[in-house]
């Protein structure tokens, strides 16, 4: 028994519908991606749909105890136990609902498999020239009783001139293994800007597949930022189209992973229309086993030109035995833009800590500091103070360190 | 304060150090000259513990103790303070966090409590006006996009932070502009004290006009081969080293 099983035997007892079902049976042709196709060459999923999941949530009960620590405590809050939404904010001009369903393009099988199942997730609509201060905090939380796999599947509206930030985080609370297969679409109106900020600190028995799609109108600004400390296995794809022209799509990334942790990050900008910038800055800290991948690919479309695009992947492999694949890709059919990448791997330079021993501090502290400086470049980017706290007190902790960065 | 005796020192099977004998009291300040690959960096850079050089005879005495037996952040805690040739950029780490983090990390040594922060910034503010360093600069990434005299300068800051027993500055003239280097020279004077002394490696007799030493040692083929009084270092500037190597070649032939 595997997963492919599992959902198997769910599919012929669950009414799906015509359409789900087809959309079902055409994963189950094709079954989970392997490592023979491109966009999972380095990224097995193997092992994990060998083991057998409950296709339906179980939980038990969550106290409030329990998931007290894991909220960042804002006013705006969308709470979900085990898919179910128990607590959304009232905020003029902003609707929030529970799953509501919507088609996508499934190109991948992941997708197609979250098409078909997902029954769970959020829906928020956001009119035209909303402002709001405070972030809006979307934890999901999951105590389930055995293994089991979840479908999220949410969408994000926002009209023109808004100016709007999530934070969002998924929880794992037992001791049993959780498979999130999380999708969100979000469509970002004329002139809006957005921050979506991914806290992923997911309990060590936490498989998260997480895409989200984001589709741009004119002179609008969307600003992902994206860390990694927990989880067994994480991979993101994330994905920009830019319908208008002057839009601005911008990513920050740090995965910090140690024993055999997992994170894949797939980004995609596609620029479909002139005067267009995109910014990606991914860095990686690779300790004990752990295995990173980085597949960022930037796409050009002939008419759109006076393109800027930045791209770059930074890693820190800190053990003999972690390893990162990392792989730009750049397509460009017009021939009045300006790309760049780069990608580094490397190690901490011998010369920089032999200064800060030089200077009284001692061996490991320098490590840890050149670590520390080394991710706090993309910590910098993120806009709420209490999110960058958060990234920075993770960090410390991961790289077991005790520093105080303040003054 | 610090006593070298028959220095032998190379990386793999080069000997770049070939017996250095040199001792410097508190209060004193000496000046090492020489011409390039004399071995000046090398001397500075196994003072302060650099691991890349393997010493394979003679001893550092720093205060009594086997400067070589221990790691470089010990050494720095017990007060040896190297002023780099070419100072590292570290990008991510702010002035004031770096030394904020270097005197913690020192005061943690003697187990001390660390320097209450309103402490920390009066005595920056201090240094800084020594060395006339504009207001920004601590907020700045360290020595990340420094010009070649701010890095300098930069050193001589942490030094008077840092306020050590026996400093070594090498090469701290090199990239210095004249009223950089009156600045720096200035400073360095005015932290000087009976009770710490100062090792000033230079290739030229320029920096010397400003920061006058005790004791002036002309370094070549990793030997001191002469040395002198404040003197020598103009005689050097009017000659060149070229009559003193002519002379250290026939004797060491």
């Amino acid at each position: 028994m595997g997963l492919i099983d599992d959902i198997k035997s769910f599919s012929e007892k669950e009414k799906l519908g015509a359409k789900k079902n087809e959309l079902l049976q055409s994963f189950l042709a094709k079954g989970f991606p392997t490592i023979k196709e491109e966009e999972w060459k380095y990224t097995s999923l193997k092992n994990i749909v060998a083991e057998s999941f409950s296709v339906e949530e179980n939980g038990t009960e969550i106290s409030k105890g329990d998931i007290e620590k894991y909220i960042l405590g804002f006013k705006y809050k969308i709470i979900f136990l085990e898919g179910v939404l128990i607590s959304k904010p009232n905020i003029k001009g902003v609707d929030i609902s529970d799953f509501s369903n919507f088609e996508t393009k499934n190109d991948d099988a992941i997708f197609g498999l979250n098409s078909a199942l997902a029954k769970k997730g959020f829906t928020i609509k956001v009119e035209n020239n909303i402002i709001l201060e405070a972030p809006i905090e979307i934890l999901f939380f999951s105590n389930t009783k055995n293994n089991t796999f979840v479908q999220h599947r949410n969408k994000i509206i926002i009209g023109d001139n808004a100016n709007i930030k999530f934070v969002e985080r998924i929880q794992n609370l037992s001791s049993t293994k959780c498979f999130t297969n999380h999708l969100t679409q979000i469509h970002i109106g004329k002139n809006t800007n957005i921050e979506y900020n991914k806290i992923q600190d997911n309990s060590a028995n936490s498989i998260l597949i997480d895409n989200i799609n984001i589709y741009q109108l004119q002179d609008s600004n969307a600003i992902v930022n994206t860390l990694i400390f927990g989880g067994a296995f994480t991979r993101n794809t994330l994905s920009f189209e830019q319908n208008g022209s002057n839009c601005d799509s911008n990513m920050n990334g740090i995965s910090i992973l140690d024993d055999n942790q997992f994170a894949d990050n797939h980004t995609f900008v596609d620029h479909k229309q002139p005067h267009c910038r995109s910014n990606e800055m991914y860095k990686g800290i690779y300790l004990g086993k752990s295995k990173g991948v980085f597949n960022g690919k930037i796409m050009v479309r002939p008419d759109a030109q006076k393109i800027d695009a930045f791209q770059s992947n930074n890693n820190l492999l800190l053990s003999e035995s972690a390893t990162i694949d990392s792989k730009p890709q750049l397509e460009i059919y017009a021939d009045d833009v300006k790309c760049s990448h780069g990608c580094t791997i490397g190690q901490l330079d011998d010369e920089a800590i032999f200064y800060m021993r030089s200077r009284g501090i001692g061996a490991e502290e320098a490590r840890a500091v050149l670590t520390y400086a080394f991710a706090s470049e993309a910590v910098n980017n993120i806009s709420i103070p209490e999110v960058k706290k958060l990234a920075q007190k993770l960090i410390a902790k991961k790289l077991n360190v005790d520093l105080d960065f303040n003054l | 304060m610090i006593k070298i005796t028959n220095l032998k020192a190379g990386i793999g099977e080069t000997l770049i150090l070939n017996g250095v004998n040199l001792e410097v009291k508190a209060g004193e300040v000496h000046a090492i000259m020489g011409p390039n690959g004399s071995g000046k960096s090398t001397l500075a850079s196994i003072i302060a513990g650099k691991e890349d050089y393997e010493v394979t005879e003679g001893e550092i005495g720093f205060e009594g103790e086997d400067l070589l037996e221990l790691p470089p952040e010990e050494r720095a805690n017990k007060g040896v303070f190297l002023s780099f040739q070419y100072p590292v950029e570290i990008p991510g780490i702010s002035v004031s966090n770096f030394i904020k983090t270097s005197i913690n990390e020192r005061r943690k040594a003697k187990g001390l409590e660390p320097m209450p922060t309103p402490k920390l910034l009066k005595m920056m503010r201090e240094k800084m006006e020594l060395l006339s360093i504009k207001d920004g600069y601590l907020s700045r990434n360290m020595n990340e996009g420094f010009s070649g005299g701010e890095k300098k300068r930069n050193e001589i800051f942490q030094m008077a932070m840092l306020e050590p027993k026996l400093s070594i500055l090498d090469e701290t003239d090199s990239g210095l502009d004249i009223d950089a280097l009156r600045i720096v020279a200035n400073g360095v004077n005015k932290l000087k004290t009976n009770d710490n002394a100062t090792i000033v490696i230079t290739h030229y007799q320029r920096l010397l006009d400003y920061i006058v030493p005790d004791f002036v040692h002309v370094l070549y083929n990793g030997r001191i081969v002469k040395s002198g009084g404040a003197i020598l270092a103009h005689e050097l500037e009017e000659k060149g080293y070229d009559y003193i190597i002519k002379e250290a070649d026939k004797k060491w032939a």
